[in-house]
């Protein structure tokens, strides 16, 4: 194979990043790669080439990408911000603002919301000392405080934080004996805790690796210009879709009707497709499971394989070479090659990270152009390993350091093996690197040193590459790179054969998503605000093909948003520009704006995403009559039987038990208020009537929705009724002020006496919370000790199933065989010892493991149905994965 | 303030900025925290208006230079010079570099401007900010360069080769080190174009003594200044190619093998092909000897396996005397075809073909056994599935026919799948 015969200037020097005194050769522009050295006979030629490159343009046909598919039947959340877990208040002297995380206000409202959680569990462990409503002293020896007197005490009086507050001697006495332990058990554990699940959120706003690679894939059909999309869709992105699409370079891309759909057990993470000497495959990875289908020629999806990854899967790459290999990163740092003929092999294994020590676990890996030669890549450098040779050895092919002039900070985020497109395609050999800066094209016989640098200044995690070939033969080829915020460059790579890979002419910026704004017909403010949410939506998969050659190649551009859209552009190629005509800015037509109407219009009847946290529906009284065990069996389950038993709704007067709606004070409008009022009246010579008006509202109902806001607003231990007020549970603010999120109401789709059958913790409470905090409670001795129903932590209460780990791990004796702990910590001990990335051969008709009994099922995509028996541990882990999508607030 | 300048300034701000990561505890830093920071509605120090409009305007000529809209960013590009004089000395020491790169990147690519125009620019930005003085001469060059002109190019970089700025940091010593390189390589240009007219002149011509003397002053000069360069660890083909040039023109021999040498085997270097390849083409025009050639490319095999030297590589063991060049020419030629850009390299497969049966008759089995048994699982599906019979068949019967000879000697012997395999195989072909 051709080794470019002499390679461009460049100075290696061996480091750390960021070294400052080295000059760093890559500061020169964009055009110093157009630059050619003369070769040995100056007189030669080097004026034509780059000026031909320097032209070429892939121009738009909409000033924006337009919506491929209907937006899903499922409601949206763009989940948190930075405004939900950075501090606000700044730091007067800094010079640059910093991020700090609001640690003191997130647990305050979490004292303040779940004070319940936060204490119920010392409460329990102080719960002799203390004596209930009709219980009976446990010990005449210990102190025994009356909680009775204790509440009757604070009942009502109490206004939050008044340092003037009436104190009983009771109430003294408590907080003198109680605060030590309360105080800093509670602030310790759970604040260590908390912080440790912010610091976490954090991260994953800055950088979520979980798409890298892209869950949106192009199989080419039959003729050139039809193929299918696969992609994930459903709240849960569980539902991998193919959705077959007719590409023609004159109109708009063509969508078949009826797409199939296979349900899968996790949500989709990153989906590749690969065309193997004339075999198309398709690779699925989830968090914990690897899939692998064949697609035959007629596009019906054939499931080969299953993996099973303990540790979570990073990465999965389709081999170019043979067909059906595939190779796995796991987050415990072991890569794995899978074939046909040899099974799952693990061909390295390194927790710790290539270059310097860095704590991510994030793995990728990747084909070389020597089918048994693999890259492995984590975030300071890609290595080559031989699965043939002595495992772990390899030479480095990136290495995060001066080697690539790399600044302090930077990481490998993406590699990519810019394989096999064609006769007239790049070399083989080259491999892409994206850090958050820059993208470098390293060749694999000459490691270390980049042959090509490029600062693509993309204001967001550049996570979704895609190289395509050459659009005609001698034109470079298009390398698309974006963002994870939905930033589009577009690169000309050009280089074949002999010559080294260079950019032809400056790389592109392409629309985004949130350039179509313009299309959509003018909307009210909230609606607008809805639109411009889901049009930011981060990118998680992209994909591209370019038309067989006609006149004019025309690019069709796929993009996926997190939000489960699929929009597309279409790109023409201008080779030659001209110089001086300044092209028409492309602009929208009647069809286009036509589209994003009929768009917007099923986008705004997906109805709003529920409050992911409302106020705990719970209230001391009743908790205390709970205790009391003759009551259990009174008359709220028989109330709920016989509810249940006649199919009608459960009504406040069917639980005879509870106690009379508990209105708290409701402040009274001051005096001010009203006199202000009058006195404008009067001004306006309407005093009798108002006074008409104020005393007709007093008596009539009209009052009542005001007051029944304001309590709501007001106290954390109002009992949700059934009579909440429809309109405001139904519509929400969606607005991103979360400064009252105890103000949203809990949607009534719940009974309201769920409270009674469910630990009242549990509820409300995003299911990974409950998971930390069971984590929290699980560490107090006296959780199991407790009679089962009154609160807290139980692991075999049917809470847990909202809890994540359910998820992957489902019950259903026909899928799980390993001997695996219910709760997270149980299946990490188990994988630690045992290899991390299972799999078992399973031919169809040989299920030797149960757990890989077919996961994907492989109906084919017309007949969607499931199996009858199969269909309810499905459906079980579908609602389960559903509640996990809510990403909650951090509104506690 | 942008990423961008972020970036900059950051060797004196790192401190600060690089705390907000602290966080994630990786020391990763991310363009687009400023982005996060941003959002919230954060007190602190507010930036000055200046500031404000200069970001806001670099962010301006980004954009329309990634949607080439040259004339827009020119426009912009007016305005934004006003950062020169920015009063916060930080980014006022980052701004020139800024300016410089922009203002040529928009130079050069749009429509109306030429050369006088980038020439002036080129000079206006040197001389402000001190310290891209050289690197903007060295751009200024390869642009001059770049468009034919060597003259004005060896003018600029001779400018910059005697420029000094306060001690001479190391950065500025390699910086002025490829200054004189590129410098050395104009020359060579003029010299081997002398040497091209020299070889049209007759030898006992008055005009032929004169120009070989010429041609010595500028060898003599040149040598100088590619040799300091070369010295340092890097890339440098094209300095190394046309030095070893002059030096073997001269009759330095050694010198140049020297050079070769140290540019192939010094470890602090890459490991680069070339220079491998180089030290070959070098000793094959030596007429060194047949071990020696070897040796040579025995390394250039292991970084390299599928290079195309590797053929002449195998030729050469093939007629080695050594029993053990022997065994390693039958495993060049099976490294070669394991590269999925060489599968349909035709003269590999002729070689590999006639070779096998060579080593076979030779009662060597065992040597073909050692090289197809870590290749028994893959070489079958990647060379010989039916799909490539099919495909190469319809392509380039040769090649078909050649490998199908192949998957009958490394086929047959083996088991019974493999035989049907190869016997698919023959049917399909």
């Amino acid at each position: 194979m051709d080794f470019p015969s002499s390679l461009p200037p460049s100075l290696f020097v061996t480091g750390p990043l960021g070294q400052s005194d080295v000059p760093d050769l890559s500061f020169m522009c964009s055009w110093r790669d157009a630059l050619t050295l003369p070769e040995s006979s100056p007189q030669g030629s080097q004026d034509s080439a780059p000026h031909v490159a320097k032209a070429l343009l892939w121009k738009p046909d909409t000033p924006g990408p337009l919506p491929l598919l209907p937006p899903g039947p499922d409601p949206w959340d763009p989940g948190l911000t930075a405004k939900d877990l950075l501090f606000r208040g700044g730091y007067q002297f800094r010079r640059h603002p910093r991020a700090v995380l609001d640690v003191t206000e997130q647990i305050s409202r979490f004292l303040w919301n779940h004070g319940d959680i936060a204490f119920a569990p010392l409460g329990r462990l102080l719960l002799e000392n203390f004596k209930l409503e009709g219980a009976h002293s446990r010990s005449k020896t210990k102190t025994v405080v009356s909680v009775k007197r204790l509440i009757q005490d604070l009942d009502g009086h109490q206004p939050w934080g008044c340092p003037w507050a009436y104190l009983s001697q009771r109430q003294r006495r408590f907080s003198i004996l109680g605060a030590p332990i309360l105080s800093t058990s509670v602030a310790s554990i759970l604040g260590e805790l908390l912080h440790e699940e912010l610091a976490l959120r954090w991260e994953r706003l800055l950088l979520d690796d979980a798409f890298t690679g892209g869950a949106l894939a192009w199989v080419p059909g039959r003729t050139p210009g039809a193929g299918q999309l696969v992609y994930p869709m459903g709240s849960a992105m569980d539902t991998l879709c193919f959705q077959k699409v007719s590409l023609t370079p004159e109109s708009e891309p063509q969508v078949l009707r009826n797409p199939g759909h296979i349900q899968l057990r996790g949500p989709v993470r990153q989906v590749v497709s690969r065309s193997v000497q004339g075999e198309a495959l398709l690779a699925v990875r989830s968090e914990h499971h690897c899939a692998l289908w064949k697609v035959s020629v007629q596009g019906q999806p054939a499931p080969l394989q299953v993996l099973q990854v303990d540790k979570g899967a990073t990465g999965i790459s389709l081999s170019p070479h043979l067909p059906g290999e595939l190779v796995i990163c796991s987050r415990s740092g072991a890569v794995c090659l899978w074939s046909a003929e040899d099974g799952l092999r693990q061909i390295y294994k390194d927790p710790e990270t290539l270059v310097f020590r860095d704590p991510s676990p994030w793995r990728w890996a990747d084909f070389t152009a020597h089918p048994r030669v693999l890259t492995v890549g984590d975030r300071t450098g890609v290595k080559m390993v031989d699965t043939q040779g002595p495992p772990g050895c390899g030479l480095l092919l990136f290495r995060g350091g001066a080697e690539a002039s790399c600044q302090k900070g930077e990481r490998v985020l993406l590699t990519q093996h810019l394989g096999d497109l064609g006769p007239e395609s790049l070399h083989p050999m080259l491999h892409l690197v994206c850090t958050q800066f820059s993208l470098y094209l390293v060749d694999e016989r000459l490691p270390l040193v980049p042959l090509l640098k490029w600062n693509h200044g993309l204001r967001s995690a550049p996570l979704l590459a895609r190289l395509l070939p050459p659009p005609r033969p001698g034109l470079p080829q298009p390398l698309l790179l974006a963002g994870q915020g939905g930033e589009l460059q577009l690169l000309h790579l050009a280089g074949v054969g002999a010559s080294t890979p260079r950019l032809a002419g400056l790389p592109q910026s392409l629309p985004t998503r949130s350039d179509s704004l313009s299309a959509f017909p003018l909307l009210e403010p909230k609606s607008h605000w809805r639109l411009q949410e889901r049009l930011k939506a981060p990118s998680i998969g992209l994909t591209a093909a370019i038309l067989p050659p006609g006149s004019t190649p025309v690019l069709s551009l796929f993009q996926l948003s997190a939000a489960g859209d699929v929009f597309y552009q279409r790109l023409y190629l201008q080779a030659d520009p001209g110089r001086n005509a300044r092209a028409p800015a492309a602009s929208w037509t009647p069809q286009a704006t036509a589209c994003c109407s009929r768009w917007l219009e099923a986008l705004l009847e997906v109805p709003l995403v529920p409050p992911v946290w409302a106020a705990p529906t719970f209230s001391h009284r009743r908790l205390l009559g709970s205790f009391e065990p003759q009551k259990v069996e009174g008359p709220v389950p028989e109330g709920f039987r016989r509810a249940m038993a006649q199919g009608r709704l459960l009504q406040r007067r069917d639980l005879g038990l509870l106690p009379p709606e508990e209105r708290p004070p409701t402040p009274e409008p001051g005096p001010e208020d009203e006199l202000s009022e009058r006195l404008e009246a009067a001004w306006e010579f309407g005093a009798a009537a108002w006074w008409e008006r104020r005393r007709g509202s007093r008596a009539g109902p009209g009052k009542q929705p005001k007051r029944q806001k304001r309590r709501t607003q007001l106290s954390s231990t109002f009992s949700l009724s059934g009579h909440v007020d429809l309109s405001d549970a139904t519509s929400p603010q969606p607005s991103p002020d979360r400064t009252l999120p105890e103000a949203r109401p809990q949607p009534p789709r719940t009974p309201p006496s769920q409270e009674l059958t469910q630990e009242p913790w549990a509820q409300g409470v995003p299911s990974e919370r409950q998971q930390t905090l069971r984590d929290y409670m699980a560490e107090l001795p006296l959780c199991t000790d407790t009679p089962g129903r009154t609160s807290a932590v139980s692991s075999q209460t049917p809470s847990i199933q909202a809890t994540p780990s359910r998820q992957h791990t489902p019950r259903d004796g026909t899928v799980q065989q390993l001997p695996r702990g219910d709760t997270p910590e149980g299946a990490t001990q188990l994988s630690s010892q045992t290899p991390s990335v299972r799999a078992t051969p399973s031919r169809q008709h040989t299920p030797r493991d149960g757990m890989v009994q077919q996961l994907p099922r492989g109906d084919t995509p017309e007949g969607a149905t499931l199996p009858s028996s199969q269909t309810p541990s499905v459906l079980a882990t579908r609602s389960g994965s559903q509640r996990l999508r809510k990403k909650p607030r951090m509104g506690f | 303030m942008t990423d961008f300048s972020e970036e900059l300034i950051r060797p004196t701000t790192e401190d600060e900025q690089g705390k907000p990561c602290v966080r994630s505890g990786s020391g990763m830093y991310f363009p687009w925290l400023q982005k996060h920071i941003e959002s919230i509605a954060s007190g602190g120090k507010q930036e000055k208006d200046f500031a404000q409009t200069t970001s806001a305007c670099l962010s301006f000529i980004q954009e329309a230079l990634l949607k080439h809209q040259w004339q827009r960013a020119a426009e912009y590009m007016h305005s934004y010079l006003q950062v020169l004089e920015d009063t916060d000395s930080n980014k006022r020491q980052g701004a020139p570099e800024i300016v410089w790169r922009l203002g040529s990147e928009i130079l050069y690519y749009h429509p109306k401007s030429n050369m006088e125009t980038f020439n002036t620019f080129a000079d206006r930005m040197k001389n402000i900010g001190i310290t891209n003085y050289l690197k903007i001469s060295l751009q200024h060059a390869l642009y001059l360069l770049h468009h034919g002109l060597l003259e004005d190019a060896n003018r600029i970089l001779t400018q910059a080769e005697t420029w000094r700025y306060g001690e001479k940091s190391s950065s500025q010593e390699v910086l002025v080190n490829l200054i004189q390189a590129y410098k050395g390589l104009l020359q060579y240009y003029s010299w081997s174009k002398k040497k091209m007219e020299l070889s049209k002149l007759d030898k006992d011509d008055y005009a032929y003594n004169t120009a070989s003397q010429n041609m010595l002053n500028r060898s003599w000069k040149t040598s100088i200044n590619l040799c300091t360069l070369i010295q340092i660890p890097g890339v440098w083909d094209p300095f190394v190619k046309s030095y070893v040039e002059m030096l073997e023109f001269y009759g330095d021999r050694d010198g140049a093998r020297e050079v070769l040498n140290n540019y192939a085997y010094d470890e602090k270097f890459p490991s680069n092909p070339n220079a491998h390849v180089y030290l070959y083409d070098f000793l094959k025009r030596e007429k060194a000897p047949r071990e020696k050639l070897i040796s040579v490319l025995k390394i250039l095999y292991q970084i390299v396996p599928s290079h195309k030297l590797m053929l002449e590589f195998h030729r050469l063991l093939r007629k080695s005397d050594k029993e053990e060049h022997h065994k390693l020419g039958l495993e060049v030629l099976f490294g070669i075809l394991d590269f999925s850009g060489c599968t349909k390299n035709i003269t590999a497969w002729k070689y590999l073909a006639k070779y096998l049966k060579q080593t076979l008759m030779g009662s060597h089995l065992a040597w073909v056994q050692e090289e197809w048994s870590s290749r028994k699982s893959w070489w079958p599906s990647f060379h010989f599935s039916c799909f490539w019979a099919k495909r190469n068949w319809k392509d380039d019967k040769t090649l078909a026919c050649e490998k199908a000879l192949v998957a009958g000697l490394l086929l047959g012997k083996e088991t019974r799948l493999q035989q049907w395999m190869a016997g698919q195989w023959r049917n399909s072909v």
